[in-house]
């Protein structure tokens, strides 16, 4: 066992095209895979086990090939509980995802305490921070696309799979958030940074694991779970026909709505402190409905449910042509959702600033409204209410109860987001527009990929639209 | 309080007739104007209980009102005798501590909290003597006992008050706090809202204003008078020798008073309990003092004392807060309100312990949350304005819970579980109804539910003469809910709950172990570890689910890696703790209690191997 790194990563190449397809952060699932080819590979500790560092490109046949950060382990005896990690046979030893081995993945976090530079590959932890190089680690459940190996109990490494060039704005925003003391960020402990050409790329991103942290999805499905199971007591009884109140269910979610708008503010206000403001152009504004009124075209030609509705949705957009008062453009979350938040004991905290994945990263770096954030936390209020199975509930009560329970809890977290930032709702023009162009995309998703959910956004846009 | 009730009154209430032929506070009167007051040499002393200096760090203890558990004389009234005849039931039940709120004589305005003589016993409720036989008894059976002493305030029928009122220059006439004006100490806030305007009333007799935090009919003690302290200290020493196990001290925080404060917590009130301590801890081993000071933990953490000594102010504190975000808890079917007030509430010194606690003779009381979560709380729990008292809500806990047997488990598991010593209220072990139609906080102090028989058992009078009408509603009526039936059932709520103390009991770190909250992704579930290594290994983990539905989790134990969680109830066996989340399922409101068995090294074969 000789061979360098690239030689190795070379041979196997026919192997990695096998492997990678069965791999959930390999994005070109849909396009057979021509070839796998090394773009370059690096020795990060040992013999045996061996811990190889590879970035490789993969052709689909593409002018574009998608590049992916490996982590591959090399034994000679692979023991039973790295079975399922095999990946290659390379003369008498195995090559095996190496994330999955506590042995190798420990040299990793090893590296960042000493911040070393292997070969290009910068390990660094951030100003002030010490590691504990005791913790083992073990990979997290399924993640669409990267992959997170949490350290004890007490750190949590994200290794970016499909590498963009240029630095990941996870790691960006979290830097300039720690440098104003923002509180509602998990804290940024290290990093793995290097070059692929001319450009910067991030490899990883270590953070502190919030241990005791809970989703913002599972605790406001446990809220709206709360209220049905109540409206199911009240329909066995005759006579009634009106649903709940959600403010008088004892699984109420306002006031987490209220801090939870109240965190997102600060977090907005934070990164304006930290990277500016400016006010968008009108050409800018232009730009923007004009986005929108594309996106709508594209989805009314595929969704014939869309279009009774396509003539307003016309005409909400190019309010936004119109907008006079000045619209604030900074850097914001981009991709925020009650599953981009997490309940710890104390605060809010927001997590994963990569922004919307499929859009490519000039977009997701630039400066937008922080209304856009604003609106898909509010969208993601509607499908939280909407998600929780039917059962035998009578529909229309159940969809009162859902309304009921969506709007409360909008209204309270753009009211705890006032208590920090601008009113959202002042800007009721704007905020609309992002909504519905939210509720579109919606559409257009569940249309291709979960038609029972179709209802969800179709009635948000009847809704917005009325 | 009217002032004109006062005025009624006259010198010759120095001796309350109700105390005659029994000793009392001014019977005689010295030469310097000095009351005689009974001393305890006077009286048998109790043998004390068995020595553990830290007993009350894993006791389960019993608050248990004197007039409402049992009536030995058939006069409609429980009595100390009453008790002492229940003692056996007590022991079996697993309590290792009483607590009497206080049995002091009194003209009975506050519960009893309106003290009028610190060393006489209320008549209705026996003697000095029958006390100190009950102190006996207890102690025969493991049991301690110890009471409220109000140190802050006395009824305005104490001799003291009489002679301070009536004699401004004698040696009582500078023991409360008196004032020509009633403008002082403005920033002190009103305690009792629903019935004070002020915390000055016009005393006519003395033509003075009286300062008072609470009831009116309470007038504060002046600490700044060292005589008042040195009283005080005296009737600790009266108890304390009789073998008294220790003292709740009511309302801690406003001994002292000063201008330009809000009047609580003042660094001369902490002096003062340094004080109590030093005479506790010098001249009365294994005695404890419980704070009651309805505080924010952080400051409660205060009247632990110096944590360099492992604490020299009181032994206990309640942990006011925690009370009613367990109710939030649940409702919510979110663990974040527990978690929250957890994780705010500071390490206590090493010698001290939390009193934690669902109900007890008070409202529920919610003064320790913010105005959203008192509307919610009321929204949640009172459903009718007659249920609310003060700044509370005055329910037992199986009505507050719909009476749903399910989540009285879970709650008692908590309070079991929880860091703190536990304290259960009289009747909750058998799920115990209330009467709101009752005034003031009497709902929730009905006599216990002994039989199915007259009066519940417990009283043989005649049912008009009771000091208050058992509770008789078909769910809750003590022909439905009483100990005889109860614990005759295998499956009743009280073997149930006696089961859970005898488990508490094996197992130290419940008492005596770390509290450490285990992350998990549901927010529905409450999992913690309870860890005591000073004596071997115990290992602890409660894992609670707060909704109503089944829920799963996931919890990284690997930490035990290869251990073996043993359920503590029932003794079974879990599969062992892998390299992976270790994945439970709990139903609506369930919960587990685990002993991890940890992996014991090969020690033989390491022998060989050298």
């Amino acid at each position: 066992m000789t061979n360098t790194a690239a030689d190795l990563i070379a041979d196997i190449s026919d192997s990695l095209a096998a492997v990678l397809p069965e791999q959930r952060w390999f994005a070109g699932k849909d396009r057979p895979i021509r070839a796998v080819l090394p773009v370059r590979a690096t020795d990060l500790a040992g013999s045996d086990p061996r811990l190889i560092h590879a970035v490789v490109e993969v052709d689909q046949g593409e002018s574009y090939r998608d590049r992916y950060q490996l982590m591959l382990g090399v034994r000679s005896d692979l023991p039973e509980f790295l079975g399922h990690a095999w990946v290659a046979a390379c003369g008498d030893h195995a090559v095996y995802q190496a994330v999955h081995d506590p042995e190798l993945t420990a040299v990793l976090l090893d590296l960042m305490a000493r911040g070393v530079e292997v070969d290009g590959l910068g390990f660094a932890t951030e100003p002030g921070v010490t590691l504990d190089t005791e913790q083992r680690s073990r990979p997290v459940g399924a993640e669409q696309s990267n992959t997170s190996l949490v350290y004890g109990q007490t750190y949590i490494l994200k290794l970016f799979r499909k590498l963009a060039a240029g630095r990941s704005p996870d790691l960006e925003l979290h830097r300039a958030l720690t440098a104003v003391g923002c509180k509602h960020i998990a804290a940024l402990l290290g990093s793995i940074e290097g070059a692929l050409g001319a450009d910067p790329v991030t490899y990883g991103m270590m953070s502190e694991f919030l241990r005791s942290a809970a989703e913002g999805w599972a605790m406001a499905t446990a809220s709206v779970r709360d209220l049905l199971a109540d409206n199911q007591v009240i329909e066995g009884a005759p006579g009634h026909a009106q649903p709940n109140d959600p403010a008088d269910a004892g699984g109420d979610f306002a006031s987490e709505a209220r801090r939870l708008g109240h965190a997102v503010a600060t977090v907005h206000t934070d990164l304006a402190t930290a990277l500016g403001v400016s006010v968008a152009s009108r050409g800018y504004l232009d730009a923007l409905a004009a986005g929108m009124q594309r996106r709508l075209h594209r989805v009314v030609s595929q969704v014939a449910e869309l279009a009774p509705h396509a003539d307003v949705l016309r005409a909400a957009f190019d309010e936004v042509r119109d907008v006079d008062a000045p619209v604030p453009l900074q850097r914001i979350h981009g991709d925020l959702h009650l599953g981009q938040v997490l309940r710890t004991v104390s605060r809010w905290v927001l997590i994963d600033f990569e922004g919307e994945p499929m859009i490519p990263l000039a977009d997701r770096i630039a400066p937008a409204s922080a209304l856009r954030d604003v609106a898909g936390m509010l969208r993601s209020f509607d499908y939280a209410a909407h998600h929780v199975p039917l059962g035998d509930a009578d529909p229309e009560i159940h969809a009162a109860a859902a309304l009921a329970w969506t709007t409360r809890n909008q209204e309270a977290f753009c009211d705890g987001y006032a208590q920090v930032a601008a009113d959202p709702r002042k800007d009721a023009a704007l905020l609309r527009a992002f909504e519905l162009d939210k509720a579109i995309y919606e559409v257009s998703y569940e249309h291709a990929n979960r038609p029972a959910w179709l209802p969800i956004p179709l009635a948000a846009v009847a809704r917005l639209t009325s | 309080m009217p002032s004109d009730d006062l005025r009624a009154q006259t010198l010759d209430h120095q001796s309350p007739s109700d105390l005659e032929g029994i000793p009392h506070t001014g019977e005689a009167v010295r030469s310097d104007g000095h009351l005689v007051e009974p001393q305890a040499k006077d009286f048998e002393h109790a043998k004390a209980a068995p020595r553990d200096p830290y007993w009350y760090k894993h006791a389960v203890f019993y608050e248990v009102l004197v007039r409402a558990f049992h009536d030995s004389d058939c006069n409609g009234t429980g009595d100390l005798t009453g008790l002492t005849q229940k003692l056996d039931y007590l022991q079996w039940l697993g309590v290792d501590c009483l607590w009497l709120p206080p049995f002091y004589a009194s003209p009975l305005r506050d519960g009893g909290y309106d003290i009028s003589d610190y060393r006489a016993v209320l008549p209705e409720f026996g003697t000095v003597e029958d006390f100190v036989v009950l102190l006996d008894e207890a102690h025969k059976r493991g049991i301690r006992v110890i009471t409220d002493l109000v140190m802050n305030h006395t009824s305005d029928q104490h001799p003291w008050f009489q002679e301070s009122r009536r004699d401004p220059d004698g040696p009582y006439g500078d023991y409360y706090v008196w004032s020509d004006k009633d403008t002082g100490y403005a920033d002190a806030r009103i305690i009792f809202v629903d019935t004070e305007g002020s915390n000055w009333t016009y005393d006519p007799v003395r033509g003075q204003f009286y300062w008072h935090r609470f009831f009116s009919h309470q007038p504060d003690l002046n600490y700044e008078n060292p005589a008042v302290g040195d009283a005080m200290i005296d009737v600790l020493r009266f108890w304390l020798d009789l073998g008294i196990d220790g003292f709740r001290l009511d309302a801690v925080p406003y001994l002292f008073e000063q201008e330009g404060t809000n009047c609580e917590n003042l660094p001369r009130t902490h002096e003062f309990l340094k004080r109590c301590r030093k005479v506790v801890d010098d001249e009365y081993p294994d005695r404890v003092l419980l704070a009651e000071a309805n505080q924010w933990p952080a400051d409660v953490v205060e009247y632990f004392g110096d944590a360099a000594v492992g604490g020299d102010e009181a032994h206990m504190a309640f942990h006011f807060p925690l009370m009613p975000r367990i109710f939030m808890a649940v409702r919510r079917e979110s663990r974040f309100p527990i978690s929250e007030i957890l994780a705010q509430t500071p390490t206590i010194p090493s010698g001290c312990q939390w009193g934690i606690f669902l109900r007890n003779h008070d409202e529920l009381t919610l003064e320790m949350v913010t105005d959203e979560e008192r509307d919610y709380m009321y929204s949640e729990y009172v459903k009718d304005p007659r249920m609310r008292a003060n700044i509370g809500i005055r329910r037992r806990l199986a009505p507050l819970l719909d009476n749903d047997r399910n989540q009285l488990e879970l709650f008692t598991a908590l309070l079991l579980s929880l860091p703190g010593s536990p304290v259960l209220y009289y009747g909750d072990e058998i799920g115990m109804g209330d009467n709101i139609w009752l005034g003031d906080r009497d709902s929730v102090r009905t006599p216990m539910q002994w039989t199915p028989d007259r009066n519940a058992g417990f009283s043989r009078c005649d049912p008009g003469r009771i000091y208050l009408p058992v509770i008789m509603d078909p769910v809750y009526g003590y022909q439905a809910v009483n100990v005889e039936a109860q614990s005759t059932s295998s499956q009743s709520l009280l073997n149930w709950t006696r089961r859970m103390i005898q488990v508490r009991r094996e197992h130290p770190a419940f008492g005596l172990g770390d509290f450490t909250e285990l992350g998990c992704s549901n927010p529905s579930v409450l999992a913690y570890l309870r860890k005591y290594t000073d004596d071997g290994n115990d290992l602890v983990i409660c894992v609670n689910n707060m909704s109503r539905f089944p829920q799963p989790v996931e919890l990284d134990l690997s930490e035990y890696q290869d251990g073996v969680p043993v359920e503590l109830t029932g003794g079974v066996r879990f599969p062992p703790i892998g390299e992976l989340p270790y994945l439970l399922t709990l139903p609506g409101h369930g919960f587990y209690w685990f002993n991890i068995e940890l992996p014991t090294p090969d020690v033989t074969r390491d022998q060989y191997r050298c």
